[in-house]
């Protein structure tokens, strides 16, 4: 499902984008690597999927995008303005309506003492989308209805206990699409959702993509519903961006070692449970000593001695799609 | 693998159980019958608040007021679980019996070394030297994964996955004959989640115990269990081999249910998911707790009698009005 974007300037754009966090006593303390030379672009009405292990970085990168985090080193790119070389808060401002937020745990983004007006009513003020209260009445119904809380009369007037974990998400993302962004960064939203629901939200996304022409950045830690929603997917690895490749050629055919782990460990029902496959093993990293190597270097079965002294920078492969591993340097041996 | 000639470990007759709220009764398990083998993994799939848990905790006989079991039997073996003196229960629980929650690894004694936690669990147990279960507790260590230098580590020292399995190995220290798992890798990543369950597995092919195995995540039950259960709203509504109702789902709620979660197998599809949601279930819908999200409902015949849990050859249990009558025909 890849639109042709080529030569369109992307609405938004990483590049070279680092972030390194202090941790510990002024003696006993360390510098945790969290990520690593971050470079990708985003294009309108596009979905480009993050996917990882568990604090292989990813919710750092949706944090220094949301301009949480201010990145150690690197630039972000909006529209081809360097954003953060922009100050003061009416640039803060505009840019956080455009780039909005929905995050994984439907549970505690509500405040439990209002109701579900009130969250998406305050996005519509602060960033002066409405007119007056009739104005607003009639967004905030607009915005229940295009999310599937209907009747919206009736939804607006719920407080967050009398809603299930779904429909919390879709005020959530209903929330987000009151400041009419642009650009959704979305942290695992559905990963603590059941089947069905989960289904649902990612149907909903797709349909925002498809009838606003919003982007999304959609951060999972499931290969399944990367494929499902996104049209682009990179594989994030101990801070690294491993992989960049269109989600259907890096689920058909992964090229590097750990996107290709990654998928031989996701459950496949038609085949049962082997005890004896050897291709999922090793443990992530601790990112407060990382070398200088590529990090997956002692879980990989293809590493040879250039992987220990140095990263490798991207290759890049057939149809724009890249990955940073030895194996795929020119001269290298093909596998 | 299950050998059918086998009595049942486990067998299941008609339970009931009910939760007494200010509201109503909520109906959460309603005539549920089901057998564990030994050796066997049986799965129980459904969406949350369907009851598996509260199945399982009938089991353990864990559950308390407001939760009443309303009817039914749980035989282990030959004796009834529900009728068990405190005397037998606590026999029970100790020797046959373990249980690997979701939040186990948080449950971990923060102030005492794994290996220790182990030891005491086998010392409270069966009268056994420190240095001999100081041995043994290495080895559980080496058959979940981890490396025996970590014996002497404390809980915080090790990553999430770690713990778990630690958790896992506290588990097989009483060797039970019965583990029960309720979502036991959900907090976990796929690759450590691949790596613990195939640990799982071949502990079983090893030791020898029968799991009851509890997940949402419908491939990896699937992917691990011999037989699944499929339960909807408090209800059995399918349950058989796993590979079978996989590629063959007969219950039009199973259907939708497989073609509700993506997949990196095979071609890309576009899903439909289930339209709807679960049931309120201090009234449950009259006839088949289904038929207000089934597209196939028989007006007249779903919304007024309830389908009951009938073999369809094989061993398939199907609860549904239509493959009853098509069953009927042929
Ligand atoms: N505020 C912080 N201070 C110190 N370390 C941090 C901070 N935030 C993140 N980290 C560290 O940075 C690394 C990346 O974390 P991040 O939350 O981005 O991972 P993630 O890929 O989103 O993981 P998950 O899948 O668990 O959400 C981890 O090692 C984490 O412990
Ligand atoms: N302590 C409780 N009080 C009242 N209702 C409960 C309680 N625990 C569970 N329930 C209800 O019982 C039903 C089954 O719950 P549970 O067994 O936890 O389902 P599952 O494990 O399948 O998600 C649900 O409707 C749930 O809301
Ligand atoms: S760079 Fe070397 S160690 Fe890293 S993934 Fe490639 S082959 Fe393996
Ligand atoms: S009994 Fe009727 S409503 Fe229930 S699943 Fe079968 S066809 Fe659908
Ligand atoms: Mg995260
Ligand atoms: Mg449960």
């Amino acid at each position: 499902m890849n639109r042709g974007n080529n030569g369109k300037q992307p609405i938004l754009e990483a590049r070279n984008l680092s972030k390194e966090f202090h941790t510990g006593g002024a003696f006993s303390g360390g510098t945790v690597k969290a990520v690593q030379g971050a470079s990708f672009k985003l294009h309108r009405g596009h979905v480009v999927a993050l996917v990882g292990e568990s604090g292989s970085g990813k919710s750092t990168i949706v944090r220094m995008l949301a301009r949480l985090y201010e990145p150690t080193g690197g630039d972000i790119l909006y529209e081809g303005e360097n954003v953060l070389e922009e100050r003061g808060r009416r640039a803060l401002l505009d840019y956080r309506s455009k780039v909005q937020m929905v995050f994984q745990d439907p549970f505690s983004s509500l405040n439990p003492v209002h109701r579900a007006s009130h969250a998406v009513q305050r996005p519509l003020k602060i960033y002066a989308k409405t007119r007056g209260r009739q104005d607003l009445r009639r967004k905030l119904i607009e915005l229940f209805e295009l999310v599937s809380l209907t009747p919206a009369e009736e939804f607006v007037e719920k407080y967050p206990h009398q809603l299930s974990g779904g429909q919390r998400q879709r005020i959530a993302i209903a929330r987000a699409l009151a400041a009419e962004p642009e650009v959704i960064l979305a942290d695992e939203p559905v990963s603590m959702l059941d089947v069905s629901i989960r289904l649902g939200i990612l149907n909903l996304m797709a349909e925002l993509r498809e009838k606003q022409g919003i982007g999304f950045l959609y951060v999972t830690h499931d290969l399944a519903s990367a494929r499902y929603f996104s049209d682009e997917i990179l594989v994030m690895y101990a801070g690294f961006i491993v992989e960049q490749a269109t989600s259907e050629e890096l689920i058909s055919n992964p090229k590097h070692p750990y996107t290709q782990m990654l998928l031989a460990a996701v459950p496949d029902p038609s085949r049962g449970l082997k005890t004896e496959d050897t291709d999922v093993q090793g443990e992530i990293p601790d990112l407060t000593d990382l070398g200088s190597g590529c990090p997956f270097a002692p879980r990989c079965k293809h590493v040879m001695d250039a992987c220990h002294e140095a990263m490798p920078e991207p290759s890049p492969l057939e149809d724009g799609r890249w990955v940073r591993c030895y194996l795929y340097e020119e001269g290298a041996p093909v596998v | 693998m299950k050998a059918p000639e086998n009595k049942p470990l486990i067998q299941i007759q008609e339970l009931n159980v009910e939760y007494r709220s200010a509201r109503g009764a909520v109906r959460a398990v309603e005539n549920v019958s089901f057998e564990l083998f030994p050796n066997e993994v049986f799965g129980l799939a459904g969406e949350s608040g369907c009851g598996k848990t509260t199945v399982a905790n009938a089991i353990t006989r864990l559950l308390k007021p407001p939760a009443f079991i309303t009817g039914g039997r749980i035989m282990f073996r030959d004796i009834d679980i529900l009728r068990m003196s405190q005397e037998e229960l606590r026999a029970f629980r100790w020797d046959q019996l373990s249980i690997v929650f979701q939040s186990a690894m948080n449950a971990l004694n923060p102030v005492l070394t794994i290996g220790n936690q182990i030891i005491d669990a086998m010392q409270a147990h069966q009268s056994i030297s420190y240095e001999q279960a100081r041995g043994h507790a290495k080895q559980l260590l080496r058959a979940v994964g981890i490396d025996v230098q970590r014996v002497d580590s404390y809980p915080h020292q090790l990553s999430g996955g770690m713990r778990q399995r630690a958790v896992i190995a506290i588990a097989l220290a009483l060797n039970p004959e019965l583990i029960i798992m309720d979502e036991p890798t959900t907090a976990l990543d796929v690759v450590v989640q691949k790596q613990i369950l195939q640990e799982i597995k071949s502990l079983r092919d090893q030791f020898g115990f029968s799991i009851l195995f509890i997940t949402h995540d419908l491939s990896l039950l699937v992917e691990i269990s011999d037989r699944i259960g499929i339960m909807y709203a408090g209800k059995f509504v399918e349950a058989g081999p796993s590979q079978e109702i996989f590629s063959d789902p007969k219950h039009p709620y199973t259907d939708r249910l497989m073609n509700s979660f993506p997949t990196v197998h095979g071609p890309r599809r576009e899903l439909l998911g289930i339209p709807g949601a679960p049931p309120d279930l201090i009234e449950p819908p009259a006839g088949c707790r289904f038929h207000p999200r089934c597209e196939l409902a028989i007006e007249g015949e779903c919304d007024r009698i309830i389908p009951p849990l009938i073999r369809i050859g094989g061993a398939r249990d199907v609860a549904c009005h239509l493959v009853n009558e098509a069953e009927a025909v042929t």
